[in-house]
Formats: C-alpha cells, structure tokens, sequence
C-alpha cells in the first residue's frame, strides 16, 4: 500500500509525533519441526485500548494483521557483518466485529473467509492471538542455518471507515501494533 | 539548442500573464473534487485522503506565502507612495472584504445545514425502535435456542444410556431425528469420540471453542447462536454427558441445530439494520469532523486563491490608470510624445487610446504652434531688419506711454541712444535729453486725439537746428502709437541753397554788367572833367568819382562774391595731403607778425581725395574771418589750427578745428553764421561762411561753430575719409 505509506510519512513529516505505541505483544513464538517440516506456534496479546474497544462495542469493524517473515542471515565478515534477505514474507489479516443479535465477537480471517464466534471479546482476542502450527514453507528452508523468523502484529488502520481514519492515524490511542519479534527454534 | 529554447519559452509563456492564475484554478477545483471524492466511503481514492489533504494544506501555505508577499509589495508601495498604489489598495480591500464576507456567508450555511443534514440522519424513535426489533428477534431466537437446548439435554439422557458400541448408530438416528446439521460427542481433553454430519460434503465436525470446553468442566450447559456466512444463523449446543461408570472419562454432547430460513433471513435484517445504524451513529462525530475539515479546507483554499486573484486583478486594472497617471504627469511636465500601449476594448483600453490621441494631437498642436512661432520670429526680424534698414525714424509708443520699441535710424537722427530708453516713458525721454522736449511735447499733445497727425518739430542739436517731419498713426485696437520721422534739415537746407544761388547768379548777371561801364564812365568823367572844375571843386570830383570807383569796385567784389557762391562748377577731385595743404595756405598768412598760427600736426599722414582749389578756399574764408573777428574786437590774432581722423558712428571721419581767441560768437547767431549775410561783421560780403559751408556740404562734411570755454570760437569740420565724386 504505497499510497498509505507515502501518507504516514507525509504525516510524520508534517506533526512529527508517534506513530505506533507498541502496546501490543508476542508471549512467546517457537517453530518447531514435525516431519520434514517446520510449524509456528505463538500467542499474541491484544490489550485494547477503551476508544477500540468502544468502536468495536458500535459494530465497526477492527482489522488485526499479523506479519510473519524469514530472514536468512549470509555472514560476509564472519560475525561482524552478514548479508540480510528476506525470502518470504506472509500476512495473515483478521477482522473482528461484534454481533449484536447473537451477542458474540466474531473472527474472520480476511485470507481464507473462515470465521468463529465468540461469547467474550477476551476469548475472541485470545483466539485471534494464537497462532497453532502454522506451516511454514518447505521451500525456502532447505536448512535453518542463519534463518530467522520474525513476527509482528498490528491494527490495520486504513481499514477503518474512511471517516475515522484521519482521526485513528493521528490519534494514539490507535496506534497499536507490536514490535518484530524473533522466534524461537524448538 | 532549438529544443531548449523552445522549452525555455513555453516556460515563460506558461508562468507569465494569466496562465499561471488559470492553472491555480484547474488545479484547485480538482483538488476540491478529489477532497470531496476522498470522503466517500465508496470511493478507491479514500486511501488517498490523507495525501489529498496534506497536499491541499501544502498548497494553503503556499497561498499564504504568496499572499504574505503580496500584501507586504503592497504595504511597501502604499508606504512609499507608489503610483496606483492607494487605488489598488482600495481595490483589494473592497474585493477582499466581498470575498470574506460572502465565503463567510457560504460556508457558515454550508456548516450549518452539513451538521443538520448528518444529525438529520438518527433519530431516537429510529433508534429505539432498532433496539426493541433486535431484542425482538433475541427473544424470538431465544425461545428456539431454549427448545434446542432441552432437545440436547434429552438427546445426552438418550445417548448416555446406551453403551459405546450403540452410540454410533444412534447418534446417526438421532441426527435424523432431530434435524440437527452435526451431532458430535467429544472428551474434555478435546479429542473426538463420535460425530455425525447430516451433510454429507463435510466430512469433520466443528470443533468446539475453548469457551465450550472451559463451560462443559465447570458442569455448565453451553448454547449459543453462532452467525454463519452460509446459513445465516446456527444454534450450537453443549450438554454435559451423564456417567454411567466412575471411571469413564467425561463427555459433552455438541448439536448445531439449523435456525428456520425464515426466522434466520429476518434476523440478519434486523442486525444487519441495527449494526448499520450504530456504526453511522458512532461515525456521527468523525464524519462532521472530516465534512467540516473538508469544506473548511475548499473554503480556505477557494478563499485564498480568490484574494490572490483578487489583487492580480487590482493590479491588472491598476496597471493602465497607473500608466494614464503617469503618461499624464509626463504630459504636464512637457513630454508630448508620450504613447501608452493599449490593451483590452474596455472602458480603460478607450481611455488609453484616447490619451494616445490627445498626446497625438498635442504633439501636432505644439509643433503647429512652433512652426508659426517661427513664423512670427522670423517676420519680426524681417520687420526689424525692414525698420533697420528704413532712413526714417520710428518709434512704437503703447498706450500708456511707454516707448515700446524705436528702430535704429530714429537712434541715429535724434542723436539718442533710444535703446536704452525702451520700456521707459515718453516724459522721460526730455528728461534725460533735454533737447527732445519739443518732440515729445507734440507726441504728448496728440496722443489723447486718438488720430494721425503730421507736424514739423525743430530740435537744437549740437551742429545746429534740425527739423524733422513727424507722423503719428494710432495702432490698431488703441494699443499706442506709431511715431515716423525724416530728417528734412538737409533737404531745407538744399532748398535755402538752391534759392541763394538762384538770388546770387541774378545779381551776379544783373549787377555785374553794368558795373564796368559806371567805373569806367568814372574814371573817364575824372580824366575829363577834373581840368575843367575850378580847383576849389577838383578835390571834391576827385573824391566823388574816387567814391563812385571805390564803392563799384566793392561791389564787382561782391558780385564776385554772389558769382563765386552761385557757381557750381563740380568738384575735380584728387588725393590731398592734408597737413600739407593746411600748412601751405598758414603759409600765406605767416607775414603780420602780430598773427600767431599754430598748426597741431596729425601724428600721421592723411590723404584725403578732395579739390584741392575750393579747399584752399575754404581754409582762407575761415582764416580770414577769425583774423577780422580779432582785429575787430581789437584782440589778439592767435589761432590754432589742428586736424586729425577720428570715428563717429563706425564712420571714419576727418576732424579738422580753427580755434581763434577773439570775442567768440554771439548765442543767437551761432547756428546761423553759416547762412547768407548773416554776419556780424562790419566787413565783407556775408558770403564768406556761407560758401564755407557749400563747399564742405559738396564734399558731404558738415561744418559748424561752437563757442570755446574761455573766450574765442572754434570752427569745427567733419569730413569723410572717402569722398565720392559727384
């Protein structure tokens, strides 16, 4: 989305403040090999924030994306200096709403359409950050030497109904994400 | 080359004039329209909001600077007082206070009726009324999630009873029986024991949620009404499945139950109604907020472009007024061919052209008013050099006596330097020059007659009487007089000579002939009859025929005298030294030693083309006179002659003076000794002087006395260095 990004930093240039209070955090993130290949499994926390929770509570729709990607490391001067390069990247996007009729918090992943409800907006959240052996792509782990996994999450504020978002992207009480976090290697 | 200069110029073309306000507002109108468009919710350029609005921002501070600019050219102009700049100033302030206040107007309504048109949207009874269908539908629902969930706790009572080789089967029947989609027992560590789909495309059942799980251990019933993308609505249920031994692990029975099509469809209306409803009514506040940033933005932009614009075109409608202002002041100051370019077929561009016309016409009017000033210059030397050039004098007097303007012969003839005397009154003049009085006695006396008159003046000069013909001719329009007047002195002294030759040769004629028979018919009667008187007698014939001869004798002399002045025999003129002719007739007189001459030589030798017997004449009639005035008044002979050049009026003159100290020459006859027997002398004919002066005249001198300051006279002739021949 060069558009959004061209806009952030438009932003950024113009108000100079936060863009992102990471208040959102990975508890632990492992992959872990079974068979030939390699599954992830991590927990996300998502705590809200009150003005989140109340856009949630008048059934506007929150998007949560979770990016996941493998680094390989290429060391060029022994420890000191390695070459990075990304050779997948991934992005899981989710959408949680709350239904009014039935009372439940419902999780949608935009990728594959599946959605589950939820009675509490804690379970749904609880069910949006666990992440359960995930596979990771065979092809681009030929080996693990020098690979890493790193993992983030974040709200996806262009998501949000066109009125709100000016207000979302400036505010920071939505400026909610985690930081890129590495994963361990059972 | 060509291309960069090509490009070059359409830049200039494109940033110069108008275009660049034209492309101002293509730009912000599209702007504005991408502004609006970004706030639809439908629209792709959403995403773009953010960088639409900033740009618009960019562009406002850009019309800020620009503005800020603007006003400060226009505040410096204003201060120093820059032509046009108060005009422009009152311009854009009108303009600008117009713009204002009608955006003002504008947006306040377009404000108004946003917020009214928004809040329009909710309304409480809507609202109230979505609330009470959506808890409608919950009761509708929940009273077949309730029948669902007795219908589960039945179907566990069932199942429970019957040992695990049966279950299979039964739960099939089971399924059947109670039109469930899936029927499915699972243990609380999660792991399946039975299932069974009523549709037969999916093969696992639905695994139960963590919340199921967490419910089924704390020994709780579990019912929920799940929202389904297929099939709208899904009732799931979980019931607790009864031991029958204590050592068999715990279970839970999951039904999802299908909700009626109709019930389902109605339901999802309802929800889809109220979360509708309570999403725009939460987006109430963000939406007036972006509504009013957006048109606060247009309005901001619309506002400053319109004050940019509005000082362009100030200045655009300045520009010309400045130009006409200026033209105007050059104009004034002289320069008629100023030319200003005209632009535009208004009211201005009329005005220009008409400028332009009138320094046209200007310029032709003033070279016009040259040209006949030149003209009038020029016939005023030809009437100067005319006047210069006239014998006659002429003197312009305005009408309150004031000489005007006097040509150079009036200068010449009065003997008066009259160019001093201009722009000085007539009364003045006898003033200054006493010996004028007479001619400006009669210029004073005719002016009040407003008529032309002529008179005859007599003005004393220095070499004698001078009588002049004067005429005076009013001027147009009474603005003075015109005085024209001839120096006749010359020709009445021409006519008084020509009468006295005439006198002179009659008597000469009648006179002489008769004369030598009566001398010698005395003569005779003596020689004849003095023998024959008695002596006593003889003394006395002696003395009366003596008398007779003496007194005919005296009068052949005078005759010869009349002879002398009446003849006219032309001069024979030839190169003279004067001193040496002078010195040659002293000569003659050098004899009587109780005569003293003294002849004051000139430096220099002076020729002169004269005639030289008729000269001679001259000098021994003048010679003769002053000796006989001396002797007469028994005073001493001395006399003192001199002569030498000089100039008088850029004419080369000779001077020559015969000064004696006898008892000088009485006033009153100082201007007349030259005329015919007006001498005062008890000898002579009375011609002596008179034929001086013929001869001098025929030489075209002039000759006159004057009284020296002691006692004695001084003869006084001028001669000019060149003589013609007449």
């Amino acid at each position: 989305m060069p558009a959004s990004s061209i806009a952030k930093l438009f932003l950024l240039l113009i108000f100079s403040m936060p863009l992102h209070a990471e208040i959102f955090n990975i508890e632990y993130a492992r992959v872990s090999k079974i068979g030939n290949g390699y599954v992830l499994n991590a927990q996300i926390n998502y705590p809200l924030t009150a003005r989140v929770k109340e856009a949630i509570t008048n059934s506007v729709p929150i998007v949560f994306s979770q990016q996941i990607k493998l680094i390989r490391h290429t060391p060029i001067l022994g420890k000191y200096w390695s070459w990075e390069r990304t050779p997948w990247l991934t992005e899981i996007r989710y959408e949680l709403r709350y239904h009014a009729l039935s009372q439940q918090y419902i999780v949608r992943n935009l990728g594959t359409l599946n959605q589950r409800s939820y009675p509490t907006l804690s379970d749904a959240l609880h069910e949006l950050g666990h992440i359960n052996a995930l596979t990771l792509p065979p092809e681009h782990m030929p080996d693990t030497d020098g690979l890493e996994l790193h993992l983030r999450s974040e709200l996806d504020l262009y998501a949000l109904p066109t009125p709100m978002r000016p207000g979302a992207l400036l505010s920071k009480k939505w400026q909610l994400a985690s930081p890129w976090v590495t994963a361990q290697w059972d | 080359m060509g291309n960069g200069t090509m490009g070059l110029s359409l830049i200039k073309r494109l940033s110069s004039g108008t275009a660049p306000y034209l492309y101002l507002a293509i730009l912000l109108v599209i702007l504005a329209y991408f502004l609006s468009l970004a706030t639809q919710d439908s629209s792709q350029l959403n995403d773009l909001f953010l960088l639409i609005f900033g740009l618009a921002i960019v562009i406002s501070l850009l019309l800020i600077a620009l503005l800020a600019r603007s006003f400060y050219k226009l505040y410096h102009d204003y201060k120093n007082k820059t032509e046009g700049s108060r005009l422009t100033v009152r311009l854009v302030s009108l303009f600008v206070l117009l713009i204002i206040l009608s955006t003002s107007i504008v947006y306040g309504f377009s404000i108004h009726f946003l917020h009214r048109g928004i809040n329009s949207w909710f309304d409480v009874e809507i609202e109230q009324a979505l609330n009470d269908a959506l808890e409608l539908s919950r009761s509708s629902l929940g009273i077949r999630m309730r029948t669902m969930l007795r219908q589960t706790r039945m179907m566990s009572g069932v199942l429970s009873e019957l040992p695990d080789k049966d279950l299979n089967h039964n739960v099939h029947e089971l399924t059947k029986l109670s039109g469930a989609f899936e029927v499915s027992i699972w243990d609380l560590n999660g792991q399946l024991v039975i299932s069974s789909i009523g549709n037969n495309s999916i093969l696992l059942p639905s695994r139960p949620s963590e919340t199921i799980f967490n419910q089924i251990k704390k020994k709780e019933d579990y019912i929920s009404l799940d929202p389904s993308e297929e099939s709208g609505f899904l009732l799931r249920a979980a019931v607790r499945l009864p031991k029958k031994l204590p050592a068999q692990p715990e279970r839970f029975l999951q039904v999802i139950f299908p909700v009626d099509e109709r019930l389902s469809a109605l339901g999802k209306k309802v929800h889809n109604a109220y979360s509708n409803y309570k999403e725009l009514s939460y987006l109430r506040k963000p939406l007036i907020t972006i509504f009013t940033l957006t048109l606060s933005l247009i309005v901001l932009l619309t506002t400053l472009a319109s004050i940019w614009f509005a000082i362009w075109i100030s200045r655009r409608i300045v520009q010309p007024l400045q130009d006409l202002s200026a033209g105007t002041q050059a104009v004034a100051a002289g320069n008629y061919n100023m030319q200003l370019s005209a632009q535009g077929h208004d009211e201005v561009g009329f005005l220009v052209r008409s400028f332009n016309q009138m320094t046209q016409r200007l310029t032709h009017a003033r070279n016009a008013n040259q040209a006949s000033h030149r003209k009038l210059e020029q016939q005023t030397n030809h009437l100067t050099t005319v006047l210069g050039s006239l014998s006659s004098g002429v003197i312009t007097i305005d009408n309150k006596h004031f000489i005007r303007s006097a040509n150079i012969a009036s200068s010449k003839i009065l003997d008066v330097d009259l160019q001093q005397r201009l722009e000085g009154m007539v009364s003045n003049l006898s003033t200054h020059h006493p010996k004028l009085t007479p001619l400006t006695l009669v210029i004073e006396q005719h002016f009040s007659l407003k008529q032309s008159w002529q008179q005859q003046v007599e003005i004393q000069q220095q070499k004698g009487l001078q009588t002049l013909i004067c005429h005076g001719t009013p001027l147009p329009d009474d603005t003075g007089y015109v005085i024209v007047f001839d120096d006749v002195t010359a020709l009445l002294q021409a006519q008084r000579n020509a009468a006295w030759g005439e006198v002179a040769k009659r008597l000469a004629h009648e006179i002489k002939n008769p004369l030598t028979p009566i001398q010698l018919s005395a003569e005779r009667l003596q020689h004849k009859y003095l023998p024959l008187v008695p002596s006593d007698q003889a003394e006395t014939l002696t003395k009366l025929t003596k008398t007779i001869v003496q007194q005919v004798e005296a009068m052949k002399g005078m005759v010869n005298d009349f002879s002398d002045y009446a003849r006219n025999p032309g001069l024979t003129l030839s190169q003279q030294d004067i001193g040496e002719l002078i010195h040659d007739v002293l000569t003659l007189y050098q004899s009587n030693p109780h005569h003293h001459f003294t002849l004051l030589n000139s430096p220099k030798k002076i020729s002169l083309n004269i005639d030289a017997n008729r000269f001679r004449q001259v000098l021994h009639n003048l010679l003769k006179n002053a000796i006989e005035a001396s002797e007469e008044a028994n005073m001493p002979v001395d006399i003192i002659v001199s002569y030498h050049l000089m100039k008088q009026d850029s004419i080369s003159l000779l001077e020559i003076t015969i000064r004696d100290h006898g008892p000088g020459i009485a006033d009153d006859k100082l201007h007349s000794i030259f005329e015919p027997y007006a001498t005062n002398k008890q000898k002579g004919s009375g011609l002596g002087l008179a034929i001086v002066k013929k001869i001098i005249e025929e030489h075209h001198g002039h000759v006159w006395a004057e009284n020296t300051g002691d006692n004695g006279a001084c003869i006084i002739i001028h001669l000019p260095t060149t003589i013609e021949e007449r």
